[in-house]
C-alpha cells in the first residue's frame, strides 16, 4: 500500500529560528496519527506546510502523489483542514456558513445542499444548523469546523488541536467522530496537548521537540524504544505474597529496578531493563518457587510518560547543531 | 475616590504607551508647526488691523476642533469594547470598586489624554497670540473652554458606544456616526428652515445648538452655517455650553447604569426558523415581510461569487433586508432634499441646494465606506478566517473581486437612492442635466476611491479597528483636508495651489460641476479630478492586487 501522506527531509527557517528541521516521516491511508510535542516544538509548522500554508526551506511533502507546494491547488481538494482558531463569520447561520464553503471549494448547489446534510449527520450537528455560529459553545463550534473540513470530501484531514477547550462529554463525542471518519478510510493527523484523549484513538504517534522528530512509530513502539525500561506487572492469586514476591525481584533484578507491590490489587509491578530471556528466567524462578502467579505481562507505555521523557530529554540535551538530522526511532513502512 | 485614582493611574499610562499615540502627538504638532510657518507674516509691514491675525486664529481653531473629532471619540469606545472583550471589565467588576468609580476613572484618564493632546497646539496657538489681535480671554481661553467641554461630550458619548456595541470596528462605525448626527446633522434642518415662524423652525433652531459648530464659529467671529447675512441673535456658544453639559450629565449615568455584568452576558441568538414554525405564523411574515430575515436561504447559486454573498451575509448589515431598509432610508432622505430644493429654489437657487446634496452624499461615503471596506482583509486576518479561505481552491482575484463587489454594490445603492434629488434638479432646471450626470459620475469615483483606500489599508493590518480608524483618517485627510487647503485660499495658498491639491478631490469636482460659488472660478477643474481620481483607483487597485497576492501566498 503507497503511503497517502509522506514528508521528507522537511525543514522550514524563520531567520536563524529552526521551526522544523529534518522532518521525515510517512503514513499509510486509514491512520490516525497523533503528532504531540511541547509549545514550539513545530507541529503547527508542519502542518501549515501540509495544507500549502507555509513554504518549507528545504524537503518535500506530498499528499495522495500531490506535492504540497508545487500542487496546493490539488492539495487542498485532498485535504479537510481546520486550524486551532476556528475562524467563523459573524452573523451567519451554520447551514450558510457550510454552504459558502462548500461553494468555495466548487460543489454544485444540488450536491452541496445533500452534502451538508451528511456532514452535519456525521457529526451529530443537525440540529444546530439554523443557530448563529458566534452563538455556539467551543465544543459546538469544533463540531462544525469538523463538518466544514468534511464537506469536500477530502482523504486526509488535519485537525489542530480539535480537543483543546472541550468539556469531557464533548471531548467523548470528538473522539468517536474522528474513530469514526477513520473507519471511513480517512488518514488523520491530530495535534493535542491532551495525550490521554490522543492514546485512545491515535494508531501512530510523532513526537516532535525543537522542530526534530524525536520518535514515531505506534504508542507501544515509541514508549519501549524512548524509555530503557519497560513496566511489567506480575498478578498473583494470593495478595498475602505479595510483599515477599517483592523481595524476591529487588534480589534477583538489577539494583536501581523500581518495584512496586500492591497488596489491594494483588499485584507487583516493576521498571526493568531485563531483556526477554532474563524475564523468562525470572518467571521461571518464581514459579519453581511454589508461587502462583495468574498474570505475567508487560504494561503499554502511557503517553504521557513517553512525552515527559522526550520533552526532558530535550532540555537536558545540548542545542543541536541545526540541520543535522535527528534520530528517528521508527519510519512506518 | 481612592478607586477613581487608581483606575486613573491605569488607564493613562496605558493611553499614552500606545504606538498610536505617539504618531497622533507627533502629527498634531507639525500640523501646527505647518499651519503657523504658513501664515506668519512674512514681510516687514505690521498689520494693525489684526485681520492676519484673526484668519491665522481661525485656521487653527478650525484644525483643533477637526482633530478633536477625529481623534478623541474613538479612545473611549475602543478602549472600553476591548477591555470588555478581554474580560478584564469582569475583574474590575468583581472588585471592591464602586460602578461610578470605574466610569470617573476612565472619564478623567480620557480627559487627561486629551488636555495633553490639546497641550501639544499651546506653542501654535502662543504664536498666534504674539501676531496680536487676540484677546487671551474671550478667543484663547474660550476656544480651549469650548475645546475641553467637546471633548468631555465626545468622550462620554464613546463610553456610551463601548458600553452597547460588541466588536471594535462596529464601535467606531457607531461612534463617528454619532459624531457626525451630533456636530453635522443637528445643523441642517435649521439652514432649510431657518426665518421661519413654524414649530419645525423652532425646533431646528433648538436642535442647532447641540452641534458644536455654530458655538466655534461664533466663537472666531465666522457666519453660523446657513446665515443668511442678519446678525446671529441668539449666544450659541452659552446654549451649546448648557446643551452639551446636560447631554454629558445624562450620558454619565447612562454609562454608569450600563456598567454591570450584563456588559459579559450577551445574548445567545436561538436561530429561530420560518421553515420550522407554524403554518400561519409562516404566512404572517411572507405577507409581512418583503424579505424575510428568518426563511431559510437557498445555496450560493453557481452564477455568484460565494465571496461576495459571504461578505453580504455575514456583514452586520449586509443582509437584503438590511440594504432594503437603507436603501429606503436614502429614498426617503433623498425626497426630503427634493422638497427642500423645492422650497429652496425661491431663495437659494438649485446650484446651492444642489452643492448640499452633494456634500451630504460624500459625507454618507465618507462614513459608510471605511466601516464597511476596512474590515474587507483585516477581519478576515484577525478573525482566522483568511486562513481557512486560503485552505480552499479559490483563486486571489475570486476572493478580491467578491469583496469589492461587496462594497461596491452597497455604495451603488447609497448612492442611486438619492438620485430622485437630482432629478428633481435637472426638472426645475432642465440646462443642468449634463452637469448632474456629471455629479454623479463624480460622486462615483469618489466612492470608488474610498472603498479601494479602505481596501487598500485594510490589506496592511491585522486588526479591524485599526484599518478602519486610519482609513477614516485618510479620507478625511484627502477630503477633508483639500478643503481646509480650499478655505484658506488667498492666504497663505495661491489660487493655483489650491486648485492642484482640489485635482485630488473628486467632491471638489462635484462641486465645480454644479458651478458652487468658490468652486466655479477653476478652469477645467472636473476633468482633473476624474483623472486624478482615475490614477489614484488604477494604483490603489495595483497595489491592493499584488498585497493581496502576497499574502494570499504561503508564508
Amino acid at each position: 500500500m503507497s503511503p497517502v501522506v509522506e514528508i521528507n527531509g522537511l525543514t522550514k527557517r524563520f531567520g536563524q529560528f529552526v521551526a522544523l528541521d529534518q522532518l521525515s516521516l510517512s503514513l499509510n491511508k486509514g491512520s490516525i496519527l497523533g503528532f504531540i510535542g511541547p509549545n514550539g516544538a513545530g507541529k503547527t509548522t508542519a502542518i501549515r506546510v501540509l495544507v500549502g500554508l507555509t513554504r518549507p526551506t528545504a524537503g518535500t511533502a506530498r499528499i495522495a502523489g500531490a506535492d504540497c507546494v508545487r500542487e496546493a491547488r490539488k492539495v487542498r481538494q485532498l485535504v479537510g483542514y481546520m486550524p486551532d482558531k476556528f475562524g467563523s463569520y459573524d452573523n451567519m447561520r451554520v447551514r450558510e456558513y457550510l454552504d459558502f464553503f462548500g461553494a468555495a471549494f466548487g460543489i454544485g448547489r444540488r450536491k452541496r445542499r445533500a452534502r451538508i446534510a451528511e456532514v452535519l449527520e456525521v457529526t451529530n450537528s443537525t440540529w444546530m444548523q439554523d443557530r448563529f455560529v458566534e452563538s455556539l459553545s467551543h465544543g459546538m463550534q469544533q463540531r462544525i469546523g469538523i463538518a466544514r473540513t468534511l464537506l469536500h470530501n477530502p482523504e486526509v484531514l488535519i485537525l489542530d488541536e480539535p480537543a483543546n477547550g472541550l468539556d469531557p462529554q464533548a471531548r467523548i463525542e470528538m473522539r468517536e467522530i474522528l474513530l469514526r471518519l477513520a473507519d471511513e478510510g480517512r488518514t488523520l493527523i491530530v495535534t493535542s496537548h491532551i495525550l490521554p484523549e490522543l492514546a485512545r484513538i491515535c494508531d501512530r504517534v510523532a513526537i516532535l521537540a525543537g522542530g526534530q522528530l524525536k520518535a514515531f512509530g505506534t504508542l507501544q513502539e515509541v514508549s519501549r524504544a524512548l524509555s530503557q525500561r519497560r513496566t511489567m506487572e506480575i498478578e498473583l492469586l494470593d495478595a498475602n505474597r505479595v510483599v515477599s514476591v517483592a523481595a524476591e525481584l529487588r534480589s534477583s533484578l538489577e539494583t536501581d529496578c523500581e518495584v512496586t507491590p500492591s497488596e489491594a490489587e494483588s499485584v507487583v509491578r516493576f521498571r526493568t531493563s531485563a531483556d526477554e530471556e532474563q524475564l523468562s528466567v525470572l518467571l521461571n524462578k518464581l514459579v519453581t518457587s511454589g508461587e502462583r502467579i495468574s498474570q505475567f505481562r508487560e504494561v503499554a507505555g502511557d503517553l504521557e510518560e513517553v512525552f515527559i521523557s522526550v520533552t526532558q530529554q530535550e532540555t537536558h540535551e545540548q542545542p543541536q547543531t541545526k540541520g543535522e538530522s535527528a534520530p528517528v526511532t521508527e519510519t512506518a513502512s | 475616590m481612592k478607586g477613581t485614582i487608581a483606575i486613573v493611574e491605569r488607564e493613562l499610562p496605558s493611553l499614552l504607551r500606545m504606538k498610536q499615540t505617539l504618531w497622533i502627538f507627533v502629527a498634531v504638532a507639525l500640523t501646527f508647526s505647518a499651519t503657523v510657518l504658513l501664515k506668519w507674516p512674512s514681510t516687514a509691514t505690521a498689520d494693525l488691523s489684526g485681520i492676519q491675525a484673526r484668519a491665522v486664529f481661525r485656521g487653527l481653531a478650525y484644525s483643533m476642533f477637526v482633530t478633536v473629532i477625529l481623534v478623541v471619540p474613538a479612545f473611549p469606545a475602543t478602549g472600553l469594547i476591548r477591555e470588555v472583550r478581554r474580560r478584564t471589565m469582569e475583574l474590575l467588576l468583581n472588585s471592591p470598586l464602586r460602578r461610578s468609580e470605574i466610569f470617573l476613572g476612565k472619564l478623567i484618564a480620557l480627559a487627561a489624554f486629551t488636555a495633553l493632546l490639546l497641550s501639544v497646539t499651546l506653542p501654535a496657538m502662543a504664536c498666534c497670540y504674539a501676531m496680536g489681535a487676540i484677546s487671551p480671554t474671550h478667543d484663547l481661553l474660550g476656544l480651549y473652554g469650548l475645546l475641553g467641554i467637546i471633548c468631555i461630550e465626545l468622550i462620554v458619548l464613546g463610553l456610551l458606544v463601548g458600553t452597547i456595541a460588541d466588536t471594535a470596528e462596529s464601535g467606531l462605525r457607531w461612534v463617528y456616526g454619532a459624531t457626525f448626527a451630533l456636530t453635522v446633522i443637528t445643523v441642517i434642518p435649521h439652514m432649510f428652515l431657518q426665518g421661519g415662524d413654524s414649530s419645525y423652525a423652532t425646533v431646528a433652531n433648538h436642535m442647532r445648538t447641540l452641534s458644536p459648530i455654530p458655538a466655534l464659529l461664533q466663537l472666531v467671529g465666522d457666519a453660523t452655517p446657513g446665515a443668511t447675512g442678519a446678525i446671529e441673535p441668539m449666544d450659541l456658544i452659552q446654549r451649546y455650553v448648557v446643551s452639551a453639559m446636560v447631554l454629558s450629565l445624562v450620558g454619565c449615568l447612562i454609562c454608569i447604569q450600563r456598567l454591570n455584568y450584563s456588559l459579559m452576558d450577551r445574548s445567545r441568538a436561538q436561530g429561530l426558523i420560518t421553515d420550522e414554525r407554524s403554518a400561519s405564523l409562516r404566512v404572517a411574515r411572507r405577507v409581512m415581510y418583503l424579505v424575510d430575515p428568518q426563511k431559510r436561504k437557498s445555496g450560493i447559486a453557481w452564477f455568484l461569487n460565494p465571496i461576495m454573498v459571504k461578505e453580504f451575509r455575514s456583514r452586520q448589515f449586509g443582509r437584503l433586508h438590511w440594504l432594503l431598509r437603507m436603501v429606503a432610508g436614502c429614498a426617503v432622505l433623498s425626497l426630503l432634499l427634493t422638497l427642500a430644493t423645492t422650497m429652496g429654489t425661491l431663495d437659494w437657487g438649485v446650484e446651492k441646494v444642489g452643492a448640499i446634496m452633494i456634500v451630504a452624499q460624500v459625507g454618507l461615503i465618507l462614513v459608510l465606506t471605511p466601516g464597511i471596506s476596512g474590515a474587507m482583509i483585516a477581519g478576515e486576518l484577525e478573525s482566522g478566517g483568511w486562513n481557512m479561505l486560503r485552505a480552499t481552491p479559490l483563486s486571489t482575484r475570486r476572493v478580491l473581486t467578491g469583496k469589492l463587489m461587496s462594497v461596491a454594490i452597497t455604495l451603488a445603492l447609497v448612492l442611486c437612492a438619492s438620485l430622485p434629488g437630482y432629478g428633481i434638479i435637472m426638472v426645475i432646471k432642465p440646462v443642468l442635466q449634463t452637469q448632474v450626470a456629471q455629479v454623479v459620475v463624480s460622486l462615483a469615483l469618489m466612492a470608488t476611491v474610498a472603498m479601494l483606500t479602505s481596501a487598500t489599508v485594510s490589506s496592511f493590518f491585522r486588526s479591524t479597528a485599526a484599518a478602519t480608524t486610519v482609513s477614516y483618517g485618510l479620507l478625511i485627510f484627502l477630503y477633508a483636508g483639500s478643503m481646509l487647503v480650499w478655505a484658506n485660499q488667498g492666504s497663505p495658498f495661491s489660487h493655483a495651489v489650491v486648485e492642484r491639491v482640489l485635482s485630488v478631490n473628486a467632491m471638489a469636482g462635484a462641486l465645480n460641476a454644479m458651478e458652487v460659488e468658490g468652486f466655479q472660478i477653476y478652469e477645467g477643474l472636473l476633468r482633473t479630478t476624474w483623472l486624478v481620481s482615475g490614477g489614484i483607483c488604477g494604483v490603489l487597485l495595483l497595489v491592493l492586487s499584488a498585497r493581496t497576492w502576497r499574502i494570499w501566498q504561503p508564508d
